[in-house]
């Protein structure tokens, strides 16, 4: 009887460790395989930032762009570049950010039209701790983690001292720019001020701003021209009033005579350049605060700590080394 | 669950058949994979090394291959244009301006052709645009390779041009002195075909070495040609160890920078002297690497558990029958000798499960035949016993003597008594088993002396033995319940005296003992009845003669014991056999 069950309990043992065997089998091939799918699959998600900028189109922008595109591939990170169509459009801006805090991004850089749209980027940053970083606009913003661009008021003196340089450091000396109110023009007066007010022989006769109409500032010269006879030089704060200046000054076949220093190297200015209508320029570093807004992006979105403030510096440009090799690609970052 | 977690602890047991099969299996399955994964991760990983090599190598040498393809197209154009120009020696300018403009729009990667004089004015330039101020033409590497170098052609490096008013075109010049018919005859010049720069530019975008990899191109002396990070380059974010790029023209080294470890890979472009240079990123091809080693790892444990597992199921499939040998063995030492289930499984273990049960067959055969002996054994000295002093027939004898003593029979009392004792005295002898014939014939003549007395003569007896075998030894009291049997039941009904003769002799090295009557005798019914022990008889001593024979055979064994010759009405024939044994004394 005994025996009898026995013998039972092994043919049952038998049939019941037999279907374990098969099973644990499986279970280690299928274990297998969802390792190795794991192999194809990618091991570490990329991180993405945004990066909204001021325009989609124009050489500087799309330096910008270039920039961080190098940065992007270089740190094998997803970009995604938003701009609206046109500069100084904070609404289409304040959309963008929007959109970007709807989509969640590891880190947002923007490079804000104005103050509107730094506050509503700080608000979708208090709501999801995204790091943001401000790019090419430095305004008063300790929220911010970091201001990759230009230092405008070294670029001021920049552009004072160039234009102390040209005039002999004696005569008079006028300022055109535009967007007074913005913090970027600000900075640059300031920086053209404190060189002006340093120097005993020049004087600084007039200050200028185009108010709306950015076609103004033909108008605006002509009216510094007309009212100080002795001017010597201007000194353009931006791209597009540089541009304009040197057509009005052209215009007047007064080229030579009144120096010009402008900002900025969109191809208008570096032919004026050429034809010595415009002396010297001041120019920026998209392409690195392209490239390095990016970068410090990504460290942020890390946690690493990045400074909170970072220079990209700016570099003097006139007619004897605009065809220098090593300035030729910072003046036409594009091959046409 | 519980049989396997059981049969795991049991495969754990050291020196166990599963144990010593699983490990040993798995340490050299497990030697032998790490061995294979090794190989293969050796193997894997050089020819992934290998094929990055190759890769790069190819790579560039497409890219070299196209540059020097696309270089040397342009250098066509420009010697069609020189011809063009020289032929036109005297012909008119408008058909030479025509035949160069047809060169333009043809390419539309040829920005301008343009011829100046050695003091730097534009002679001709197709297409016609006008010139901006400020050139400083003679100050251009282009004019002055021309001028230094007038017999070969010069490329320069790719430059932003400003000659013309319109965009400012990144190209590369290409330039070289000729000669042009002037007013005053033929005076020197340059020749400048100017070369879209965007065709090389986007031929080395396109190029990539892995994610992050590129390619870069310079110079002789190391200007860059391209670079896709020029700017970082020039703004010093970045630093390209071009020094050390220029000392090799051809292959490949290792260069670490700011932590990274990267692959240089050189190819030069003969006629210019530029070379085009591959970075690609060793963790990439590291990564493939670690690909591979991942791959073999699991792969191992994947391998190493599906062997542990079938080793297991295997070790455990041998070894149960085994084991349940093992068990049957356990009961049969335990005296269960009522095991008999046959053990399936390997050949071997049939077999030895086959001879094992066989030979606990036996065993339990033997030891019950044993058990039979010794209850047979036991049995008969009981009776023996019973014999030595049976009390039916010392009641008879000690009445007969009363009888005696009534009647005055002394001597006869005297004979019956002295008998009786005698016959006591060997009966016991001493507790021993054995005596000599001598005795055993003694014994048996004062029993007849006895039974004699007691039937007042109503037979005789002889007894008769050789010299030689009244030493030997036999068991006793075997005749006396012979002789008693044939008084019984051969002579006490019989009218006429009866005659018993007892003879001992040696036959065949045997002992012969016979005990020969001329009663009644029997039939062979009753004779196989006798010996087979089932015949009742109501008187005796109760000792049956089929005892006698066992006795004799358990003690002297097989070849001995009791045989009866009988006929009816003539008489019985009792022979015991036994075996000639002397006492060593």
């Amino acid at each position: 009887m005994c025996r009898t069950r026995a013998e039972g309990a092994v043919e049952m043992g038998k049939w019941k460790q037999l279907v374990l065997y098969l099973m644990l089998i499986l279970l280690a091939l299928t274990a297998f395989y969802s390792c190795e799918a794991r192999f194809d699959a990618p091991v570490d998600k990329k991180k993405t930032v945004a990066l909204i900028a001021g325009m989609k189109h124009g050489d500087y922008w799309r330096t910008v762009k270039l920039g961080a595109q190098m940065a992007a591939r270089e740190f094998d990170l997803n970009l995604n570049f938003y701009a609206p169509d046109y500069e100084n459009d904070p609404q289409s801006q304040i959309e963008l950010v929007e959109q970007a805090a709807r989509d969640g991004y590891d880190a947002l850089v923007v490079a804000p039209s104005d103050e509107q749209v730094m506050q509503k980027a700080l608000e979708q940053d208090n709501k999801q701790s995204m790091p943001i970083l401000t790019l090419d606009e430095e305004g008063e913003y300790p929220m911010i983690r970091s201001y990759v661009g230009t230092d405008n008021y070294e670029m001021g003196k920049k552009a004072g001292e160039k234009m102390l340089a040209i005039i002999g450091k004696l005569g008079q000396v006028a300022l055109i720019g535009s967007g007074e109110k913005q913090a970027n023009t600000k900075r640059r007066e300031q920086g053209v001020l404190d060189v002006m007010n340093g120097t005993a022989g020049v004087e600084l006769v007039a200050t200028r701003y185009v108010q709306s109409d950015k076609r103004q500032a033909g108008d605006l010269a002509r009216e510094v021209i007309r009212s100080y006879p002795g001017v010597e030089g201007i000194i353009a704060l931006d791209a597009s009033t540089a541009t304009r200046v040197a057509a009005e000054i052209e215009r007047l076949g007064l080229q030579g005579k009144v120096k010009v220093v402008a900002i900025d190297s969109p191809p208008e200015v570096l032919e004026y350049l050429q034809e010595g209508v415009i002396q010297a320029t001041i120019i920026q570093n998209p392409f690195s605060m392209g490239y390095l807004g990016v970068k410090y992006a990504l460290e942020a979105s890390e946690g690493k700590s990045i400074p909170k403030r970072l220079d990209t510096g700016t570099k003097v440009i006139d007619r004897e080394n605009m065809f220098w090799s090593e300035n030729q690609k910072l003046l036409f970052p594009f091959v046409k | 669950m519980k049989s396997f977690i059981a049969s795991v602890v049991k495969a754990l047991q050291v020196r166990s058949i599963q144990f010593i099969i699983t490990t040993s299996f798995t340490l050299v399955t497990v030697l032998v994979m790490l061995f294979v994964g090794v190989m293969l991760y050796s193997k894997f990983s050089e020819t992934a090394e290998q094929n990055a090599y190759l890769n790069t190598q190819q790579i560039l040498e497409q890219v070299k291959y196209n540059l020097d393809s696309y270089l040397n197209a342009m250098t066509q154009i420009f010697e069609l244009v020189d011809d063009k120009i020289r032929n036109n020696q005297g012909g008119s300018d408008g058909k030479l301006n025509e035949q160069l403009e047809a060169i333009v729009e043809t390419r539309k990667d040829i920005v301008s052709i343009a011829v100046f004089s050695r003091s730097g004015e534009l002679l001709t330039a197709t297409p016609a645009r006008q010139m901006r101020n400020h050139t400083q033409i003679t100050e251009q590497s282009w004019f002055r390779s021309a001028i230094e170098d007038p017999h070969n052609l010069s490329f320069s490096l790719p430059h932003v041009q400003n000659l013309f008013k319109g965009e400012y075109p990144w190209v590369v010049s290409m330039s070289r002195e000729i000669t042009v018919k002037g007013s005053h005859g033929d005076i020197p010049a340059v020749l400048l075909v100017d070369v879209n720069f965007k065709e090389i530019d986007e031929l080395c975008q396109r190029v990539g070495l892995g994610k992050k990899g590129y390619v870069y191109i310079i110079d002789l002396v190391g200007n860059i040609v391209y670079h896709p990070q020029q700017q970082l380059i020039y703004v010093g974010l970045k630093n390209e160890n071009r020094a050390l790029a220029l000392k090799h023209s051809y292959g490949s080294y290792v260069e670490e920078t700011e932590g990274d470890k990267r692959l240089i890979t050189i190819k030069t472009i003969d006629p210019l002297g530029w070379k085009i240079i591959g970075i690609s990123y060793m963790d990439e091809i590291v990564t493939t690497k670690k690909e591979i080693s991942r791959f073999i790892f699991w792969l191992l444990i994947f391998v190493i558990v599906i062997v542990l597992l079938v080793l297991s199921y295997l070790s455990e499939k041998i070894s149960r029958p085994i084991k349940m040998l093992e068990r049957s063995m356990e009961q049969v030492e335990q005296g269960d000798f009522s095991v008999n289930h046959p053990i399936t499984g390997s050949h071997e273990v049939q077999q030895l499960s086959l001879r094992f049960h066989l030979m606990v067959g036996k065993v339990r055969d033997l030891m019950n035949q044993n058990i039979r002996d010794q209850e047979a054994k036991r049995k008969s000295e009981l009776e023996v016993l019973h014999a030595q002093i049976n009390p039916h027939f010392l009641y008879n004898t000690l009445n007969s003597v009363v009888r005696m003593v009534g009647i005055g029979k002394n001597e006869d009392v005297i004979t019956t008594i002295t008998s009786l004792s005698k016959l006591f005295r060997i009966s016991l002898s001493r507790g021993k088993s054995m005596i000599t014939i001598q005795e055993e014939l003694e014994h048996v003549r004062h029993y007849l002396i006895i039974q004699k007395m007691r039937y007042k003569q109503k037979f005789e007896y002889e007894i008769t033995a050789e010299e030689a075998v009244l030493p030997c030894k036999t068991l006793k009291l075997l005749l006396q319940p012979i002789v008693e049997n044939a008084i019984y039941h051969g002579i006490e009904q019989m009218a006429d005296p009866g005659m018993i003769h007892i003879k001992a002799s040696k036959s065949d090295g045997k002992v012969l003992l016979e005990v020969k009557d001329n009663g009644l005798g029997m039939s062979s019914q009753v004779r196989e009845q006798v010996l087979a022990g089932t015949y009742k008889s109501n008187s005796g001593s109760g000792v049956g003669i089929n005892n006698i024979h066992e006795r004799i055979r358990l003690s002297f064994g097989e070849g001995y014991g009791l045989e009866i010759e009988s006929e009816i009405e003539t008489g019985t024939v009792v022979k015991l056999w036994i075996p000639h044994v002397q006492d060593e004394s």
